[in-house]
């Protein structure tokens, strides 16, 4: 999977044509073994640009910095980075009519020469949103159950409290996977106010338990599986456990719902069905 | 699964001191749970005492960190009650509640938390011996549970 020559050339002409004002890449830099999102401004930077199976990071997130925000953008999409773009233009985040996306059919991301975990498991590997494809689309894949929950589903509560407890005590706080996630966008965040004391800011297990838990419950139905908050946690903590079940949970319940698959869906807890299961309920 | 092993499938790390009290954070919709809970009251029905009441305008304002801030502070356990489906003063409210209710529901039984401590009903306005019955039964739960250890903020030191 290697898409550098189609890319560069895609981005020179959109260039001189005068269709975008900036193009959201990837490039090869002295300091990742992975490619690292950038951002161009003119034709003549077009060969910075590369594609490969390196394109681990999910670029939908530089659309709303100050580089790319009011501009036309190009930008570079996998099926995960796509369906990210779809749910930050239905939640008015972008407009759609400002990018110009290429859609890339993606094979996996390898890291170490091993296909990575979530592209082992990923149902959606075509881009779903875009202007122009390249590569050749996928047959349709099934949901497959994460390994994390199938490693899970065996455990005890105390087992399951345990494991979780690590992850809460190992937490700096620093809010990095807030950050690099591209579905958290908003200028002020609850689990970071300065003045809040509904929020602890303090650094502990609890405080941090109840950050984490509310965030992935903020995200739920929303998150694309990019894995760009694992990435940046300074603590290597697995944070992809509590999205998944999320993700579980709603696929299983909720008419099989995943995150910006359809254009227009905001997120299956925005919406509802009669026949919602409501056993659990007195 | 017996009854015993599944309460004690939560292990208290530190005993119940004697004389322990549950407390259950309970948020009641403002338009029937709230109105029920005033029934059961004006009916002169008997119900535990460990319940504290918290009226929200609807149980779709029920935020997942509210249940999770009650139980960090001082509950140990939460209940949370709303319009029976179809009698929602807002049309849609607790349509919307319920599915944000299973989703909170797994993810805390998944981070660790026993399932009997979060619970949810409906009860109308008209239902004031099923409020009583409901609160019963979740403050029956959590004596059996014990106090909660998990998600506790921690003292100061």
């Amino acid at each position: 999977m290697d898409y550098t020559k189609e890319i560069q050339e895609i981005a020179a002409r959109l260039f001189v044509e005068g269709k975008i004002d900036v193009f959201v890449g990837y490039e090869m830099t002295t300091y990742s073994k992975m490619l690292l999102p950038c951002v161009i401004t003119k034709a003549e930077d077009v060969n910075r640009l590369m594609f490969n199976e390196r394109s681990e990071y999910n670029v939908a997130n530089m659309l709303v910095t100050e580089h790319t925000r009011n501009k036309r953008v190009g930008v570079v999409a996998k099926g995960c980075d796509s369906r990210a773009i779809n749910m930050m233009l239905t939640e008015k985040q972008l407009k759609r009519e400002n990018l110009y996306i290429v859609g890339i059919c993606c094979d996996g991301i390898k890291s170490d020469g091993d296909l990575q975990q979530r592209c082992t498991e990923c149902s959606i590997p075509d881009a779903v949103v875009y202007d122009e494809l390249l590569g050749n689309p996928h047959k349709k894949r099934e949901y497959k159950p994460s390994d994390e929950i199938i490693r899970m589903a065996d455990k005890t509560i105390e087992e399951r409290g345990d494991f979780f407890n690590e992850i809460f005590t190992n937490c700096i706080r620093c809010n990095a996977c807030r950050n690099a996630c591209p579905m958290c966008y908003c200028s002020s965040c609850v689990i970071d106010r300065d003045t809040s004391t509904y929020f602890n800011a303090a650094n502990t297990p609890s405080n941090a338990g109840m950050a984490l838990l509310t965030w992935s419950l903020h995200l739920a139905g929303r998150c694309v599986d990019c894995r760009n908050c694992e990435r940046a946690c300074p603590q290597n903590l697995p944070l992809r456990y509590l999205h998944k079940k999320n993700e579980q949970v709603i696929y299983d319940n909720f008419e099989q719902h995943l995150a910006g698959e359809k254009p227009d869906d905001r997120g299956a807890l925005y919406k509802y069905s009669l026949n919602d299961p409501d056993d659990f309920i007195m | 699964m017996s009854e015993e092993k599944i309460y004690s499938a939560e292990t208290p790390k530190i005993a119940a001191p004697e004389n322990w009290k549950p407390v259950i954070m309970g948020f009641l919709c403002n338009w029937c749970s709230y109105a029920g809970s005033d029934l059961t009251g004006t009916s002169r029905i008997q119900y535990p005492p460990n319940i504290r009441i918290i009226r929200v305008p609807c149980s779709s304002r029920i935020d997942p960190s509210f249940i999770i801030k009650a139980l960090q502070t001082t509950a140990d356990g939460v209940l949370i009650s709303g319009c029976h489906p179809g009698d929602c003063h807002y049309v849609t409210g607790n349509y919307y509640a319920r599915r944000r209710f299973l989703v909170t529901k797994e993810m805390l039984k998944f981070a660790g938390l026993h399932e009997n401590r979060i619970q949810y009903s409906w009860v109308s306005a008209a239902e004031g011996a099923k409020f009583a019955e409901v609160v019963e039964k979740v403050t029956d739960d959590i004596y059996k549970l014990g106090p909660l250890q998990r998600f506790k903020k921690e003292e100061l030191k």
